[in-house]
């Protein structure tokens, strides 16, 4: 009961605390708050960006066994198992094959949908429109398998039923499915059709297959689940997937970019962790005397420590609970519309609980040292007169303005505020200069695609014609300057039970231009270059020779150089195609294109398709981590904030010092001008130091710091930039400008207002 | 006193009797009540000195009384006095002149005399203080006499606690 | 006599450290007892110690050696927080600076003891209202220490040092920031509340307030140099002209 009475003693003192500094609290709120959302924000595009298998089961409440059969299934005995929630289908399914631009022929498979969009396993719509039983000849495809055959919303096209009988269907629209995995990696293609149109194309039904879709309402059942539904259908189950194979096709696997978020979420948060630590001791120092005072009333160390962590913690955790809702109402409205799911729980669990528990640490440091103030207020509140410090000497040396000599006096009197305050610039002024690496990074990654082992921009595949065909047609179109004949193949590398890749391309006499990173490139048959990534999961080093076993046949190779891999994150084994063995070599099974400087690669890529090639587009790493500019620019934002949130309290506490002497000054005769100027360079001039110290600390060290994420990455040491000087000027330049104005505002309040002689 | 009744005189002529009424009313308990014998022996003094002049009146059935009038002279003198800057009260002498005798015979030592000392202000003090709480708030000239007097004794007390430090 | 004293102090020392290391020994070897109800001055050039002092006596400081009672219980021995509690409970400080907490109203200053002592917020009220229509200050109960003039100030303050009843009421120069009549409004204040039957200890430089005391303690160099009952030569009575002579 005491303690709750004692309570109440210590909620008055809050309640009145808070009331007295209610824009530093909602600035503290706000700062909070901004970190979270950003956290919650890049966590969410990084996962929707990285799996988009969840998003997409989620908003299609996708099914998440699908059991094949050869005939109609029992559906009340499926739906009645236990952990079943509801059934998708069964639908009929026939295989076909598409007769693609130049004769080609893929295939595809044909699914039965009804006219009215399903509740369960719905696909996503994506363009165009829904089936309509007023047009059975209008089908809607799978999107990743329309874009690579090149369909669009009513392009007309023809399938060839397993009778020879053929069709010709039209696109009325593409959607999106998490049942199935994208095209090419989950082949066949997917269509949609009516009833009536499958059975046109398939008239018999012993060539038909039915799929039934189970959502649970527990996924980690479904082993148990497909079992059961097994033993249910009596051997009438011929295929199950489930979620997780689908999941699998869908992942990519991105570490670069997990690793580069989870960089600037920690930074973030040592800022935050700056910032509420600052804030909260500047606070706990201007407050010492009312803390005295309250010791002496009888309050306990105990007491005020756990009253001020209870104050500040309480602005922390309130900031935490609005970004949350913040970053979900973003997600829910502002990328909702470009249907990215909201965060899953564990990640936003690890965000919330991880920021809750640096926002009490930050603020459990000052709150103990202000318990353990001693019980004498008496202690006069007079601020250390400063010597004049080495700084203010030199500055009166070279005759610079007497405002400037008082204010450069003032910056370093008391120096563990000064040293906080300087750290609280220059931590997220690093941060922010590591950003603009990253960003120069990614434009260094598209300016020069070779540098990331993307020279050819385009592959190649020989589809229907002989190798000798294509090198031909190929070399014949003016943008391409080499073709590097290539093999793609899995090898198993000793002590590994997984395979890995291993890449053929170009020869020991003409190798493709992979970009050493370390040791050189290949020159003989039998050597080869490996990425970090697999020289990590080997534990070998460049000089090694390992032994792999490709297609059964044993290879010794000698790694003489790395790469910078951004593929299978690094684990990738490149080395001439005629190191392999004939039956793997010959023929060649694509060929790696070298364009011409300035080159179109799209314009490239569509002539070659013209002539009846498949031809695959290489994707820039860039692209791939396009995400990660959008969490820089709003990184940045929050840590210019963190620091602009420092310098207040910076200022306020310096104007707190300086009453006294500002009286003085006054009636020295120094102009509200000069006394401004003084002011603003107490405070501007740490501002300016932390600046300049975190720009340059993080100039130094983004490259060694993005080499470092590389290496941890698997695609190996060498792709980091420093920012270029023009940006890191321009930073640093609005930076120093911000906190100048910053340091204004108070500087300039209190120059103009009357200053009582005496402090109390 | 005498240059009370002088001031008295100056404003209206007054007899003896009259003039121990006036002192009274202006400054009250403040001020020792004067015996009406004390007051006549000054007011001949002073008649003798040529500041006032007597009238006698006649009275029907008392002896005739003296009423007194302030002449030229001794409106010189009061003129004077009123001009003259005051002589500030002395050091307190007697106690210095112990304060640095006695420890030469032996007979006190001046931690002793000091503290001695100390007490009896403060009991002057507390009298003070109480006189204060006693005295109508409404009267001035009282009240403002026993804030003199305070002051002085805390003057006092403060160079008593100079000579405790300096003297060893 | 076997009242139980308010204070016992036997041979308390306080040396402090001073940051080149010498000792600076500022109370040494005191023995002071004070009787319940009895208002006992302290006094004493500055730099004698009296601040140590009274602040060894609040517990706001730790002895160096000695012993200190209070109501019949050891308390030097006391931890930090056991002081905290025991100051809560029965013993009230003011300072010479006021120390109010800037940023509550003087309502919450004058409850905040209340609370802290586990009153209920009611009770607490009551009390506040009690004291600051006693202090005449009802109506500046919403007001900032900072809107209230140094005599108001210091008059919160002993309201709130009086808000639990304690037993003891120490005040280090109350008065010693006051003009001559914010000084005589706290003395009112201080007297009625002795003759209430508050024990007070009170450091001061100020006569006026030393005479208000049953006793005064000399301090120099942190020795008691005199400790002795200021008595009244005349018994209540009299007038001015006993105390004040006019020359002339
Ligand atoms: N915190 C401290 N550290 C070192 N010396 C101190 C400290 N506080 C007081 N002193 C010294 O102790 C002596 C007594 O101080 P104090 O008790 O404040 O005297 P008073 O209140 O009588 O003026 C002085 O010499 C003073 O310099
Ligand atoms: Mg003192």
């Amino acid at each position: 009961m005491a303690s709750r009475m004692i309570g109440s003693a210590e909620g008055r003192w809050i309640r009145a605390d808070l009331r007295a500094r209610r824009g530093q609290a909602l600035l503290t709120v706000l700062t909070v708050a901004g970190i979270v959302t950003a956290l919650i924000a890049a966590a969410t595009l990084l996962e929707d960006g990285t799996n988009p298998w969840r998003g997409l089961f989620e908003r299609g409440r996708g099914a998440h066994i699908w059991l094949h059969t050869k005939t109609v299934p029992d559906v009340s005995a499926l739906k009645s198992l236990d952990g079943v929630t509801d059934v998708a289908g069964p639908y009929h399914s026939a295989p076909a094959t598409l007769a693609a631009d130049r004769g080609r022929k893929v295939p595809i498979s044909l699914q039965e949908a009804p006219a009215a969009l399903p509740a369960v396993a719905r696909p996503l719509l994506s363009e165009g429109r829904w089936l309509d039983v007023r047009h059975p000849e209008g089908v809607v495809v799978e999107r990743s398998f329309a874009r690579a055959i090149g369909l669009r919303p009513g392009s007309p096209f023809t399938v060839t039923g397993l009778n020879g009988a053929t069709h010709t269907l039209t696109v009325a629209g593409l959607a999106e499915t998490g049942d199935q995995g994208f095209y090419p990696e989950w082949a066949p293609g997917l269509a949609w059709t009516l009833r009536q149109t499958l059975t046109a194309v398939e008239p018999a039904p012993g060539r038909t297959e039915t799929v039934t879709g189970l959502r649970l309402a527990d996924p980690g059942l479904t082993d148990l689940i497909v079992q059961r539904a097994v033993f249910t259908l009596h051997g009438q189950v011929q295929r199950v997937t489930t979620w997780r194979e689908v999941r699998a096709a869908m992942e990519l696997d991105n570490r670069l970019l997990g690793l580069l978020l989870g960089l600037f979420g920690v930074a973030g948060l040592v800022a935050a962790a700056l910032a509420l630590a600052n804030v909260t001791g500047g606070r706990v120092l201007t407050q010492l005397r009312d803390i005295a005072t309250l010791k002496s009333l009888g309050f306990t160390r105990g007491q005020i420590t756990r009253m001020l962590l209870v104050e500040h913690g309480a602005l922390g955790l309130a900031g935490i609970a609005l970004g949350v809702v913040a970053a979900w109402l973003i997600t829910a409205y502002a990328l909702g519309e470009s249907g990215v799911t909201p965060l899953s729980p564990g990640p936003h669990a690890a965000i919330t609980v991880g920021t809750a528990l640096v926002v009490l640490v930050a603020v459990w440091l000052p709150a103990w040292r202000g318990g353990r103030t001693p019980p004498l207020p008496a202690v006069p509140a007079a601020p250390p007169r400063g010597r004049l410090s080495r700084l203010a000497r030199l500055a009166l040396l070279v005759r610079l303005p007497p405002a400037l000599v008082l204010g450069a006096r003032d910056a370093f009197t008391r120096r563990t505020p000064a040293l906080l305050t300087i750290c609280g610039v220059a931590i997220p002024m690093m941060m922010i200069t590591i950003g603009l690496g990253c960003w120069a990074t990614l434009d260094d990654f598209i300016r020069h695609p070779e540098g990331v082992g993307q020279a050819a921009a385009l592959a190649v595949r020989p589809a229907d014609l002989t190798a000798e065909e294509t090198r031909e047609r190929v070399m014949a179109d003016p943008d391409v300057v080499a073709a590097y004949p290539g093999a793609e193949l899995d090898a198993l590398v000793p002590g590994q039970t997984r395979t890995v890749r291993t890449r053929a391309l170009g020869t020991s006499a003409d190798p493709y231009p992979f970009p050493v990173a370390e040791g050189r490139m290949f020159r003989d048959r039998g050597e080869a270059v490996a990425g970090q990534g697999l020289l990590d999961l080997l534990g070998a080093r460049v000089g090694d020779r390992v032994r792999i076993t490709i297609g059964g046949t044993p290879l010794i190779v000698r790694i003489v150089g790395r790469v910078i891999e951004p593929e299978q994150d690094g684990e990738v084994l490149s080395l001439g195609i005629d190191s392999l063995a004939a039956k793997d070599a010959v023929p060649p099974r694509f060929y790696g294109l070298v364009l011409r400087p300035g080159a179109e690669p799209g314009e490239a890529r569509a002539r070659l398709q013209a002539q009846g090639l498949e031809v695959a587009q290489a994707v820039n790493p860039a692209d791939r981590l396009a995400v990660i500019r959008v969490i820089i620019v709003a990184l940045v934002v929050v840590l210019a904030l963190i620091g602009l949130a420092n310098l207040l309290t910076a200022g306020a506490l310096g104007l707190r010092d300086h009453v006294l002497d500002l009286a003085v000054l006054k009636a020295m005769g120094l102009t509200p001008r000069q006394v401004m100027a003084t002011l603003v360079t107490g405070t501007g001039l740490l501002a300016v130091v932390g600046v300049l110290l975190g720009g340059c600390v993080g100039a130094l060290w983004s490259r060694a710091l993005i080499d470092l994420e590389g290496r941890h990455s698997g695609v190996g040491a060498g792709i980091g930039r420093a920012p270029t000087p023009g940006m890191l000027a321009a930073a640093i330049g609005i930076a120093i400008g911000a906190a100048l104005l910053v340091a204004l505002i108070p500087a300039r309040r209190a120059a103009r207002a009357r200053i009582p002689v005496t402090a109390r | 006193m005498r240059q009370s009744l002088l001031a008295l005189l100056a404003k209206e002529p007054a007899h003896g009797y009259e003039l121990k009424q006036a002192l009274e009313a202006i400054f009250g308990s403040a001020y020792p009540s004067p015996n009406i014998g004390q007051i006549y022996v000054t007011l001949g003094r002073l008649e003798k000195d040529g500041h006032v002049r007597s009238v006698g009146v006649e009275q029907s059935n008392r002896p005739n009384k003296k009423v007194y009038y302030i002449t030229a002279a001794g409106l010189e003198t009061l003129q004077a006095w009123a001009e003259e800057p005051t002589e500030g009260p002395r050091v307190r002498d007697e106690f210095f002149m112990k304060l640095v005798l006695a420890p030469m015979t032996g007979l006190s030592d001046r931690m002793a005399l000091i503290n001695r000392q100390r007490r009896h202000y403060l009991s002057l003090m507390r009298e003070l203080g109480e006189l204060a709480e006693r005295t109508d708030p409404g009267d001035r000239v009282a009240l403002l006499l026993i804030e003199g007097a305070m002051l002085h004794l805390q003057a006092d007390l403060d160079w008593l606690e100079r000579c405790q430090e300096e003297l060893p | 006599m076997t009242t139980t004293p308010a204070i016992r102090a036997v041979n308390l020392v306080k040396i402090y450290q001073s940051g080149r290391g010498l000792p600076v020994p500022a109370v040494r070897g005191v023995d002071l007892t004070v009787d319940p109800g009895e208002f006992v001055a302290i006094m004493g050039p500055s730099g004698s110690g009296k601040s140590t002092l009274i602040h060894l006596l609040g517990g706001l400081d730790t002895r160096t050696s000695g012993e200190i009672w209070l109501d019949g219980k050891r308390a030097d021995t006391l931890s930090e927080s056991g002081w905290a509690v025991l100051r809560r409970e029965k013993i009230g400080f003011v300072f010479q600076f006021f120390n109010l907490v800037t940023n509550m109203t003087v309502a919450d200053n004058v409850e905040l003891p209340a609370l802290l002592g586990g009153a209920s917020p009611r009770h607490a009220r009551e009390r506040r209202e009690y004291l600051l229509g006693e202090l005449g200050l009802t109506d500046r109960a919403a007001a900032a220490p900072a809107q209230l003039s140094g005599g108001e100030q210091q008059r919160v303050a002993l309201a709130r040092a009086l808000a639990n009843q304690p037993r003891l009421l120490l005040a280090d120069e109350p008065t010693g920031n006051l003009d001559s009549r914010n000084t005589r409004d706290v003395l009112k204040l201080l007297s009625r509340v002795h003759r209430q039957g508050q024990t007070i200890v009170l450091v001061t430089h100020d006569a006026r307030v030393a005479g208000l005391a049953d006793r005064v303690v000399s301090l120099l160099d942190g020795e008691i140099v005199d400790d002795g009952a200021i008595v009244r030569r005349r018994g209540p009575g009299g007038t001015a002209g006993d105390v004040v002579e006019l020359r002339g």
